[in-house]
């Protein structure tokens, strides 16, 4: 992981005020509009974040990838994408396909349909292509993301987005699938309802070309960290299609080809 | 392992004519070098590089007879040879293309595995396609001359849907719409007996190593423009070759 302190920056002092603003549900304003951070800068924030928080006894089930959409990359002037870490508090298991989640949780929450892989064998050496990254993965499923960020009317920067855990708010998983893993990834298509009006179309290839090409980033990117994907990681790749705001009483439902349908509610 | 002079010359004729892109003329059998010696040529060009795979050629045993071997030959694939589309043709000297079917190995494969432990060992198959290229003006070379230019490797494209059970049927290859080579998968043999004859000769294979088992049909020269595989499901792969 990046170093606890770079440049002189206070690392761990902006990790403080990303743990307040979550905790409290109190936005901030930009980090980028106060301080010079640069990325890497940022994945030390968002490391040293993730530590405060196990601490008292968080645990990281995996990662998600962020900023996977050429339209959202441009919109930031970056790129490449970035990742943050799956807080298991933060998961919320479906009991037949459903799940209520509590929309007082979050800020300004949004939800994102997306394909998610659970790693079967560690990926520890560089140069991890998109196909080590298939014949690593154990089994695929549909997943519905909540993403919030915790910098005010998400005015996010690259490196306000990074230091803020790519803007995590939480994630539901369909059944995991292995026959998933040997369909073409890229030309799969959902649908997510919002109370019952279907209205993003997404398709596999829009997460970066291909979903498994985000975590092959992934693994290339934590590796540069002396970090690696390992058995039983769970990773989301990256949305297929816009973010869609929240609010209390709604019904999200993702329907992603040839997998049940999966239902979220905001109560 | 020490080369000798002529072994010496072929390697430096080689070295100069990849470094500067150039065709160079083959010597026929007028050196002496043998393929352990061509093999050592190989791995002394690319010292130093991590290898990602390796690729298989001269499948056929009446390809092997022209050229008086009795084996297939492999070359070796450097990570900066994993290509994406688009690809630009002026990275090579002379480009040919190949449909080839690829694995992905998911486990190391010791030498003299069995091949039940190399179907164990694939994590994946992929539709590949060998963008050849060789220093040997024409494609004319000795056993030897191959070999020690890394087996005609250039660069490797490979499909994004991973085929759980091993295809077979036909590959087919389209270069700007019109259908330029075909060949039934059958012809390359028993694809876990190759990978194991692989996994002896290079010492063993390792996770994450990607093998092209060589192609079940001629080779085409490269062209700009579209290039599809079609293979025996519903599988493709479609890339751009461009040449600027």
């Amino acid at each position: 992981m990046p170093e606890q302190s770079v440049g002189g920056m206070d690392i761990e002092a902006v990790a403080r005020r990303l743990d307040a603003a979550w905790e409290q549900r109190q936005p901030i304003m930009p980090l980028s509009e106060s301080m010079v951070l640069t990325a890497d800068q940022a994945y030390a924030v968002q490391t040293r974040w993730t530590e405060l928080r196990q601490a008292r006894g968080e645990r990281v089930v995996g990662r998600k990838i962020g900023l996977t959409s050429r339209a959202i990359q441009q919109q930031l002037g970056v790129n490449e994408p970035d990742y943050g870490s799956l807080w298991e508090s933060r998961y919320f298991p479906v009991v037949d396909g459903r799940v209520d989640v509590p929309a007082d949780l979050f800020l300004q929450a949004r939800v994102e349909g997306e394909l998610a892989f659970l790693i079967g064998r560690s990926l520890r050496e560089p140069g991890v292509t998109l196909q080590d990254v298939l014949a690593a993965t154990e089994a695929v499923a549909a997943a519905i993301e909540i993403v919030d960020s915790r910098i005010a009317d998400w005015r996010i920067k690259l490196a306000d987005t990074v230091a803020d855990n790519a803007s995590y708010g939480g994630f539901t998983l369909g059944p995991w699938s292995r026959a998933m893993r040997n369909i073409d990834l890229r030309t799969v298509g959902m649908l997510l309802y919002h109370n019952g009006e279907p209205v993003v179309q997404g398709i596999g290839a829009a997460a970066l070309g291909h979903p498994a090409r985000a975590v092959a980033w992934l693994a290339n990117k934590l590796i540069s960290f002396g970090v690696s994907l390992e058995p039983g990681d769970i990773v989301l790749s990256g949305s297929l299609g816009p973010a869609i705001p929240i609010r209390t009483g709604d019904v999200f439902t993702l329907e992603m080809h040839g997998q049940p349908p999966l239902s979220m509610r905001f109560i | 392992m020490e080369l000798s002079a002529d072994a010496l010359a072929l390697l430096e004729d080689v070295r100069q004519a990849r470094a500067s892109r150039r065709m160079i003329v083959s010597h026929g059998d007028a050196r002496s070098v043998d393929l352990a010696a061509a093999y050592a040529i190989q791995a002394a060009l690319g010292e130093g590089l991590p290898v990602k795979g390796y690729k298989l050629g001269l499948l056929s045993s009446a390809k092997q007879a022209q050229m008086g071997i009795d084996s297939p030959i492999y070359g070796r694939i450097y990570p900066a040879m994993m290509l994406e589309s688009p690809v630009r043709l002026t990275r090579f000297i002379q480009p040919r293309v190949e449909p080839e079917l690829a694995a992905v190995l998911r486990a190391p494969l010791m030498p003299a595995a069995t091949p039940g432990a190399a179907a164990a060992a694939i994590g994946g198959w992929f539709l590949g396609i060998d963008l050849l290229d060789s220093v040997w003006e024409g494609y004319r070379f000795s056993a030897a001359e191959v070999v020690a230019d890394n087996s005609s490797g250039g660069g490797f494209l490979i499909g994004g849907r991973l085929i759980d059970q091993q295809p077979n049927g036909v590959l087919r290859l389209y270069l700007n719409g019109t259908l330029r080579a075909e060949g039934d998968l059958r012809a390359l043999g028993d694809l876990h007996e190759r990978l194991c004859w692989l996994a002896t000769m290079v010492g063993g294979l390792s996770a994450g190593q990607v093998v092209f088992f060589g192609s079940p049909a001629a080779a085409t020269p490269a062209e700009p423009g579209v290039l599809e595989v079609i293979g025996p499901g519903a599988d493709c792969l479609i890339a751009r070759l461009e040449a600027e």
